[in-house]
């Protein structure tokens, strides 16, 4: 809005600037004039019903609510008056008269919106006298617990509900005393977001229960950090007392979180305090490991490290920090080999001669907002990237259409406009119809377009702004290059901006400090590429140095991982978790700091570099990832490995990688693509990654594996196949690739197309598996 | 309550519709839709609940109110806080006749005390309940607007004022 | 001069006096006459430990747990104790018991560092943490000082009937 837009108002004999159609609780925000509330939130819609925020206004007959007042010229306002203090004081005494006084075993005492006002504007004593009602609780699931008597009826957890998580599923029934926030019909709430309502509640009535009783407001430090189980890398503030992280909640940062986080950030702590963190330094002796000390564990690791040289095959997790990215590059390079790489779930890499310098969202997170039409390629935008998902939402909000190609008919908090639901091996061909629509080269594909494909085109082409966005189960198909590729001819075709969307918190940071088997620091190409992720767990170094990866789990090909494992002379693995193979097969396990115990920094798909400090000491004895590589470094007499601290990694980062920005311009075509996947009617896998199981802290934390978004162990196909194979729900299936098998329960599930088998990577029982993504046989037990 | 309701709230719009109640309900709903814009259709909310529950023997059961969500493609939770908000929408089965007996000032001091009394003596229910052959149901309202007849009660489309034991035997004697 | 002169006579005349007492033993008598009068009247003293002093109601002494009647634990982990304790002498940790109520899992007072200034039985809104009448009691080895949640609650139930007894007694003036 222009300057001459402008009004002033007067606010307790303050002159303020403000423009018209702002309420008047913004402009008193702005200026730190406190005014109490408790039902307005700057993010949520005006409700106005809790009445708290009362002003006088003068001329006005009666107080007026500050959150749904708008300003006006010449307003003169009261805040601390007579007449607004009784009336802020009688709706305090209202507010509390139902509500308990069990403030010293409530969790929100000592940070209660409801104390502080209680206590600000409230009266000594309540001249209730009569009996307070009481509610009863509804369980509405693992991550929250609730104490309905304590309600207010603020409803900001049902706006959260209708606006932001786009589901409602609180709701406030009954009227007058009866009114009740809950669900009606009991059942665990859905939304992979739903842990905001216990941050909105203003009182003890929706509280983490994962934290219930552990700890008090006052007796826990705020350190700030950043979350890693996406690659929005939302900011966090993490709740420390005694050396242990108790809690984590959102850091506002409008550019990144707003003032949410996702589930999977704020309780995915819960696997700091797992049985499974390896606390000791690890050697094999005898065929079985045993503690050791670091320094013999230590030197054991170099003298495997440098007896491998150019044989050191070094897989990478994408949540690793920057600094460990970068040391762990120079270390592998510096001892002769190129074969690296932080993209484990990727299966295609034909086309990493045109990759992208530095992946992003195409788009700045706010700008996602103001798409017109978004396109969806292989992506379950909602549950991969839950709070690019709500940037996208307020497009749909504004008027925006999403569109999807995807594997599975996944459902959103958004309708989709146009939705293309088909088996991985049609992908190629359904996103090629939409180029073909455009007249854009397909990569090779000729198909000839259908209404749908030449609508998504169509909406594209005419939108202002648009994206085109590849998500996880995009860059994990096997004919991710040929999808990419494409995309980009679509992009370009139609003015839109390409987002690529690949899963790990630090996918931007490690094409910056080359994490790739093709790419130094700064995006420079390697001359002779080394090995990618697959071909080293082809069996193709002798020699493996695991960071930070759940070899089970973390990987495209568990089968591949095992008989790499299995094959390797030495494996040395940098973890912070155990695992089974781990204990089979590893000879060396150094113990590696987790979430919160050490500094560094993520670069997130925006390419904001953001830095963090750790907050709490390690476990046990396990060390920072930065200076375990540092020590490993100088043992094998590699050069380069004196830092003292990750600031210093960081800056020689910053020399080295400058002047990248994130850049999704692909490189000359690779011209041979042809489609990996057959359109045969065998039985094929869709094997994208579910919420909780996206890395090892989430798999290992309770809370978050308890909820109804948690991947049931089980593998989902559609009923209709059940039925022709004579299947019924909860059968003991017996599922065969390339070799391998393993049964598992069957589900019915009519969102996966015919003839697929929906069993995601890093689910429970994908070990015993193959490929993520390709055939695979299905027979009962 | 100022939540947005977008018409979009529900995610997946409800494809089958006809599998929903029967086409003359549908029929009916589809009458009070036509009065508000395409995109609120929701708005005819509690007109589906009234023809809903009295299709359903005067109650809403909570596979009803789903249905209700279905056919106005809005979220269920928001068809259950109309259906709670309004006490003319019953949650549990009442009985063929619904006796609404005002017992608010008026017809207090008329004595609607003696009515109740000689109803809960009759029919052997309170406030509430249903009579176990399922004839009748007894439910306490607040002022119907009679005040002229009082004491008062509904029972159906019905008002009945100036009651007396006599006359509310002769009533109920003549309902089947 | 006259005046100079007076001086000096009346200080001759103390030391005459001073002399004539030191020789006759003056102030030795004195000293032994209020020993014999203390001889004869009535002792103060206690024989402590046989005879012991009266305690008050308020006295803030070891500190103990108490339970309510029916056996049930009165501490709710509140930790106002702990945040209201000067001398940081109280650690509690605490989750939801079994049946979902909440309960301390640890709760220790370290008597080294506790000054007894009875702020945590002031804090307590249940009546849970108590300072008894008890001020006998010693540590034989280092740590034994740390007052676990099991040796608080033993010692609360061991003098329940006076504890109540005490916090009736204060009830009006709490």
């Amino acid at each position: 809005m222009s300057d001459d837009a402008k009004i002033t108002i007067e606010v307790d004999g303050q002159q303020l600037e403000a423009t018209p159609g702002q309420m008047l609780i913004e402009i008193t925000d702005a200026a730190g004039i406190t005014v109490p509330r408790f039902c307005y939130h700057k993010k949520l819609t005006v409700a106005a019903n809790c009445r708290m925020c009362l002003v006088e206004v003068e001329k006005a007959p009666k107080p007026l609510p500050a959150c749904a007042t708008p300003v006006t010229d010449g307003m003169k306002v009261h805040t601390r008056s007579p007449l607004a203090r009784e009336a802020q004081k009688g709706t305090m005494e209202f507010l509390l008269i139902n509500h308990p006084l069990d403030c010293p075993i409530c969790d929100q005492g000592g940070e209660c919106e409801l104390q502080d006002v209680a206590v600000g504007y409230g009266s000594d004593v309540s001249r209730y006298h009569e009996r307070k009602r009481v509610v009863r609780d509804e369980d509405i699931g693992p991550l929250i617990a609730t104490e309905m008597t304590r309600c207010i009826h603020c409803t900001r957890c049902v706006r959260f509900g209708g606006e932001i998580a786009g589901l409602r599923e609180l709701g406030a029934t009954g009227r007058g005393e009866h009114m009740r926030i809950g669900v009606y019909v009991e059942h665990a709430v859905s939304s992979e977001l739903s842990g905001n309502i216990i941050d909105l509640c203003p009182v003890g009535a929706l509280t983490s229960r994962p934290f219930q009783y552990r700890a008090r407001a006052w007796e826990l430090s705020q350190r700030d950090s950043v979350a890693l189980h996406d690659g929005v890398g939302a900011n966090v503030h993490v709740h420390v007392r005694r050396n242990q992280i108790l809690r984590v909640v959102p850091r506002e940062n409008e550019a990144v979180n707003e003032t949410w986080i996702a589930d999977r950030e704020r309780f995915s702590y819960q696997a700091l305090q797992s049985e499974e963190r390896i606390v000791q330094p690890l050697l094999r002796e005898n065929g079985a490991l045993r503690e050791a000390a670091w320094e013999e564990a230590l030197a054991g690791a170099a003298e495997a490290l440098q007896a491998a040289g150019s044989g050191l095959g070094t897989l990478v997790s994408p949540n690793a920090t920057l600094e460990e990215m970068f040391l762990s590059q120079r270390l592998s390079r510096g001892l002769g080999s190129s074969h690296i790489d932080h993209r484990l779930r990727q299966s295609d890499f034909r086309g990493d001669a045109e990759d992208a310098p530095m992946p992003w969202t195409g788009s700045r997170f706010a700008e996602l907002s103001s798409n017109q039409a978004t396109l969806l390629v292989g992506s379950w935008l909602r549950k991969d990237q839950p709070l690019l998902n709500h940037r996208l939402r307020q497009s749909v909000l504004a008027g925006g259409a999403v569109m999807a190609i995807n594997p599975v008919d996944y459902d959103f908090n958004y309708p989709l406009v146009e939705s293309v639901v088909t088996r991985p091996s049609e992908m190629v061909s359904a996103l090629a119809g939409v180029a073909a629509a455009l007249g854009a080269d397909a990569a090779g594909v000729t198909v000839e377009p259908d209404a749908t494909q030449r609508a998504m085109a169509q909406r594209l082409k005419s939108a202002g702004q648009g994206g085109i966005l590849l998500g996880v189960a995009a860059h994990l198909h096997p004919d991710f290059s040929l999808l990419r590729r494409i995309a980009a001819n679509i992009a370009e075709a139609t003015g839109c901006n390409l987002g690529l969307l690949p899963p790990g918190a630090n996918v931007a940071g490690a094409h910056l400090v080359g994490v790739l088997p093709h790419r130094y620091p700064g995006g420079r190409p390697v001359e002779q590429a080394g090995l990618d992720a697959m071909t080293i767990l082809a069996g193709n170094c002798k020699t493996l140095l695991l960071f930070d990866v759940d070899p089970e789990f973390d990987v495209a090909n568990p089968a591949l991982m095992k008989q790499a494992l299995a094959g390797a002379d030495k494996v040395v693995a940098i973890s912070s978790f155990d695992s089974p193979w781990l204990r089979e097969h590893a000879d060396i396990v150094l113990p590696l700091a987790a979430f919160g115990e050490t500094s560094g920094t993520l670069v997130n798909l925006q390419g904001d570099w953001q830095s963090f400090c750790g907050v709490v000491e390690p476990k046990g004895e396990a060390r920072p990832g930065w200076k375990i590589l540092r020590v490993l470094g100088n043992l094998t007499g590699v050069s380069g490995f004196d830092f003292l601290s990750t600031e210093e990694v960081i800056n020689e980062i910053r020399l080295e990688a400058a002047g990248m920005t994130p850049d999704n311009r692909l490189g000359t075509p690779v011209s041979t693509l042809k489609p990996e996947l057959s359109e045969s009617d065998e039985l094929q896998r869709v094997g994208s990654v579910a919420i909780y199981d996206v890395d090892a802290m989430t798999r290992r934390s309770p809370a978050l594996q308890a909820t109804p978004d948690a991947w049931t162990p089980g593998a989902r196909v559609h009923s209709s196949l059940a039925e022709r194979l004579g299947l019924v729900a909860g059968d003991e299936v017996r599922l065969s690739q390339a070799g391998c098998s393993a049964s598992l329960p069957l589900q019915l599930d009519d969102r996966v197309p015919d003839k697929c088998v929906w069993l995601p990577m890093g689910s429970p029982g994908s070990e015993n598996l193959a490929a993520g993504f390709g055939p695979i046989s299905l027979e009962k037990c | 309550m100022s939540i947005r309701n977008e018409p979009m709230v529900r995610v997946k719009k409800f494809a089958d519709k006809s599998s929903l109640f029967t086409a003359e309900i549908r029929a009916e709903i589809d009458r009070w839709i036509a009065k508000y814009p395409d995109e609120w259709k929701q708005s005819a909310v509690m007109a589906a609940l009234r023809i809903v529950q009295d299709a359903n023997g005067g109650s809403l059961s909570q596979e009803a109110m789903d249905q209700v969500a279905d056919y106005l493609d809005m979220p269920p939770i928001a068809v259950y806080e109309v259906a709670t908000f309004y006490s003319m929408y019953e949650l549990k089965p009442v009985g063929r006749h619904k006796i609404c007996l005002c017992t608010n000032v008026s017809c207090m001091i008329n004595g609607s005390d003696d009515i109740l009394a000689h109803l809960q003596k009759r029919l052997g229910i309170g406030f509430g309940e249903v009579t176990e052959d399922g004839r009748f149901s007894l439910k306490e309202v607040e002022c119907l607007g009679a005040c002229g007849g009082a004491p008062m009660m509904q029972i159906g489309p019905r008002y009945f004022e100036n009651l007396t034991p006599e006359l509310v035997d002769s009533i109920l004697d003549g309902l089947e | 001069m006259s005046l100079g002169g007076s001086i000096e006579r009346v200080d001759m005349m103390k030391s005459m006096i001073n002399y004539f007492r030191s020789l006759f033993l003056f102030e030795l008598l004195r000293g032994l006459g209020l020993t014999g009068r203390y001889l004869f009247a009535t002792k103060v003293t206690l024989n402590y430990p046989e005879e012991k002093a009266p305690v008050s109601p308020r006295f803030r002494g070891l500190h103990a747990l108490r339970r309510y009647p029916n056996g049930e634990e009165r501490c709710i982990a509140c930790k106002l104790c702990e945040a209201v304790c000067p001398a940081l002498a109280i650690t509690i940790e605490a989750e939801p018991r079994d049946d979902g109520s909440r309960r301390t899992t640890r709760y220790d007072i370290d008597l080294f560092k506790c000054i007894f200034c009875g702020f945590c039985e002031e804090s307590c809104p249940v009546d849970s943490i108590v300072e008894t009448r008890v001020y006998e009691y010693h540590f034989e080895n280092r740590g034994e000082q740390i007052m676990t949640k099991q040796k608080l609650l033993e010692i609360g139930d061991k003098y329940e009937t006076q504890l109540a007894a005490d916090r009736a007694a204060q009830a009006a003036v709490r």
